[in-house]
């Protein structure tokens, strides 16, 4: 298996709080990830520290043999290209339409031609069942909705890797599954994610790990069967107890 | 924060002082090698012309008159000042400020000289060099026809308040002959007069002439005589060069002993200088005053336009600057926006146009009014851009770079697109502010709306009507821009 992501005694402090306190770890191409803990753990610093939108205070991020820490702003753009990430609260740009949301990106970064992006993008969109919503504006999709167009939109630049910080955390619970759905085809497509996540079912379906975080350290690292029917840490069994 | 505005105001403090003595430093050179190698004649006529300041608004001294549909300063001085011109050989350049600011814009080199009723004071004497006397006039008190028994005397304005000119001879002469009475000090005689009228001072002093033209031009105004005690040098008019220009203090003394000797003034400048003030009177309809009203309007617009496009370039500049994490970048722009934040327009325009003008002898009032309202609105801009782009969500910033798009590209086309909608109510009100605020490039001499008005007011006489049109202009202008906007507004809210 080739070594995509490596995670090398990374830290994480925002002055006297440690968030992350010392993290190594690895992520194979191929592989779905799911970061599961309590709330506060640090799985969204975690996350966010992968793609470097927040600098980390010590340690290594590696992405296909790069360290991420350690190069340029420019380098580190490119790079970032091939992490696409998703967000919890879907952060779609209101100020473009959802087919201009999705041709942003690889007009200005890539140099794609206009019709070219546009084409791609209404693929993408069919993709996600939204190929009708092409011409709307954020502001009239439901959340569902606008978290597909998201995942559409980190597609658009070819990631090699897709990062999900809680995607269906602030969805209505009707329009959970339908981001879950067009998750789970990435996932049998044999796309690469990293979901920090709440949703244990997809957790245990989907997942080809499940990482378990507390108190800013990896305490678990398991295949989601033995990790739901059989966790080693005693952290891990009181968070499963109140969970499931 | 506090040091950083204590050092900038030390800078500034520093750079004024040394700009200031230099010109005394250097005139004070002049007069020392002058009296072997004075180039103040050579100067003038090398240019062609004599430029002279004035306050025209002191009949029949100056003052403006319409000619056909040309404004002109006509007057005894003017007259004056022509024939000295005349006699140097150049031609004669008019250039109209407040009374205050002629002896500065004097002594910065702005105008080669000044001619405008001027009373050589010892005070005076130290900073600039006068002409002999070409006139001796008197002062008197201009007071409502009601209350004519009611003042006859200096005593019986007593808890009363006089108006005078600032700056003027006359402002003194009350201060210190009528301790009991109030003075109250304008820039302008039209307002002074106005004042008078609407019952807001009991007197206004000024000089004899001037007031017997009020009087004729409004019934209700009559002239009594305070019995001022003065001395000659306070009563007699001079005309002023800068400090060191003997040889243009010589040949301009040449002249005016030859307007003596033929007697010019009483027999051919102040007849003229009547006629000028009657054919004013009779054709005093506001309405033939619109091309004046009009010139106005055309340079508030230009001095807007050119401000707002100035400024916002500059806005945008700085608040960038004070969002980056240079930490230089940072500070210049916070300590810039403080302090023109801090400090009056009223005092920048003319920081601009003395201060910067002293360096570049060649600004003109117009470029320094459109520099220093450009400077004022960019920091105002600045802080409205700057709060738009705060308003912008962490997240839209954090889903740019995630797919790669650099810093630049991310303020381009997701940060400004939206900040610009989330501001543009304000980034409104700022545009309408400075169509009013350009007003006060008035006092140096551009010919904005403001100032245009100034000149219909003295050249009809009359204070309150030109105003209420002026007010007019001003809102019809902000609505329509108001208008403007809310339309694109409504645009925007529809995407």
């Amino acid at each position: 298996m080739t070594k995509l992501i490596e995670i090398e005694h990374l830290q994480k402090h925002y002055g006297e709080n440690e968030v992350l306190k010392d993290i190594s770890e690895t992520v194979n191409e191929g592989q779905v990830i799911c970061v599961v803990g309590p709330s506060g753990s640090g799985k969204s610093t975690f996350l966010r520290c992968l793609n470097v939108l927040e600098q980390p205070t010590a340690g290594k991020i590696i992405f296909e043999g790069q360290e991420l820490t350690n190069v340029s702003e420019k380098a580190l753009n490119e790079l970032r290209e091939k992490m696409g990430m998703v967000f919890q609260n879907f952060n779609l740009f209101p100020n473009m339409n959802v087919v201009e949301n999705i041709m942003l990106a690889p007009m200005k970064v890539k140099g794609v031609n206009r019709s070219e992006a546009k084409k791609q993008a209404l693929e993408l969109l069919a993709k996600v069942g939204l190929q009708e919503q092409a011409e709307q504006y954020p502001q009239s999709l439901s959340g569902g909705q606008k978290q597909r167009v998201a995942i559409a939109r980190a597609l658009a630049m070819n990631p090699a890797v897709l990062l999900f910080d809680e995607p269906t955390s602030a969805l209505d619970p009707e329009m959970v599954g339908e981001v879950l759905k067009v998750m789970q085809d990435l996932a049998e497509a044999g796309m690469t994610m990293v979901v920090v996540t709440h949703e244990m079912g997809f957790a245990k379906e989907v997942a080809d790990e499940v990482w378990f975080m507390a108190d800013g350290y990896i305490k678990e690292v398991a295949a989601p069967e033995e990790f739901f029917t059989a966790p080693k840490t005693e952290r891990a069994q009181e968070f499963l107890s109140k969970v499931l | 924060m506090q040091n950083i505005k204590k050092i900038l105001f030390s800078i500034i403090l520093v750079i004024t002082m040394f700009m200031l003595p230099a010109h005394h430093v250097m005139a004070d050179d002049n007069s020392n090698v002058n009296n072997t190698n004075d180039t103040s004649v050579k100067d003038i006529k090398e240019k062609g012309t004599l430029v002279v300041g004035v306050s025209a608004d002191y009949p029949p001294y100056e003052f403006t008159a319409k000619v056909g549909d040309k404004t002109k300063y006509v007057g005894m001085d003017i007259d004056i000042a022509r024939k000295i011109a005349d006699d140097l050989g150049v031609k004669l350049e008019l250039k109209n400020m407040d009374f205050d600011s002629l002896l500065v814009a004097l002594e910065t080199h702005k105008i080669d000289g000044v001619i405008s009723a001027i009373n050589p004071t010892p005070e005076r004497r130290k900073n600039v060099d006068f002409t002999e006397l070409y006139y001796s006039g008197k002062q008197v008190i201009l007071v409502n026809e009601a209350d004519r028994d009611k003042y006859q005397t200096k005593a019986d304005f007593n808890g009363q308040t006089i108006g005078a000119q600032t700056g003027s001879l006359l402002y003194d002469l009350v201060k210190e002959q009528m301790p009991k009475a109030k003075v109250k000090g304008l820039a302008k005689l039209n307002n002074l007069v106005i004042a008078l009228q609407t019952g807001k001072v009991q007197g206004v002093a000024m000089d004899q002439p001037t007031a017997e033209a009020y009087a004729v031009n409004n019934k209700g105004l009559v002239i009594m005589d305070p019995k001022f005690k003065v001395d000659a040098d306070q009563t007699g008019y001079a005309m002023a060069f800068a400090k060191g220009s003997d040889a243009l203090v010589d040949a301009a003394n040449k002249s005016i002993s030859e307007i003596k000797e033929q007697n010019l003034i009483t027999n051919d400048y102040i007849p003229k200088a009547s006629k000028y003030m009657k054919t004013t009177t009779e054709d005093n309809d506001l309405i033939d005053y619109w091309s004046y009203f009009l010139k106005g309007i055309e340079y508030t617009l230009l001095i807007t336009a050119i401000s707002v496009v100035i400024g916002f370039i500059l806005g945008t500049l700085l608040a960038l600057m004070r969002l980056s994490d240079n930490k230089i970048a940072h500070a210049i722009s916070v300590a810039y926006i403080e302090f023109i934040r801090g400090t009056p327009l009223m005092v920048q325009v003319m920081f601009v146009y003395f201060g910067i003008g002293a360096v570049v002898q060649s600004l003109p009032a117009l470029v320094a009014g459109i520099i220093a309202t450009s400077l004022n609105s960019g920091a105002y801009i600045a802080e409205i851009i700057r709060s738009g782009i705060d308003s912008i969500e962490k997240g839209q910033t954090e889903a740019a770079r995630s797919l790669g798009l650099t810093k630049n590209q991310t303020y381009r086309y997701v940060v400004i697109p939206q900040a610009l909608k989330n501001i543009w109510p304000a980034l409104g009100n700022e545009f309408i502010t400075l169509i009013k605020e350009s007003s006060i490039v008035s006092i140096i001499g551009v010919t904005d709306l403001m100032y245009q008005t100034q000149l219909v007011q003295s050249a009809t006489y009359k204070g309150v009507a030109p105003l209420f049109v002026t007010m007019i202009i001003y809102f019809i202008m902000t609505f329509s821009l108001s208008k403007v906007l809310g339309h694109f507004e409504r645009k925007m809210n529809h995407d």
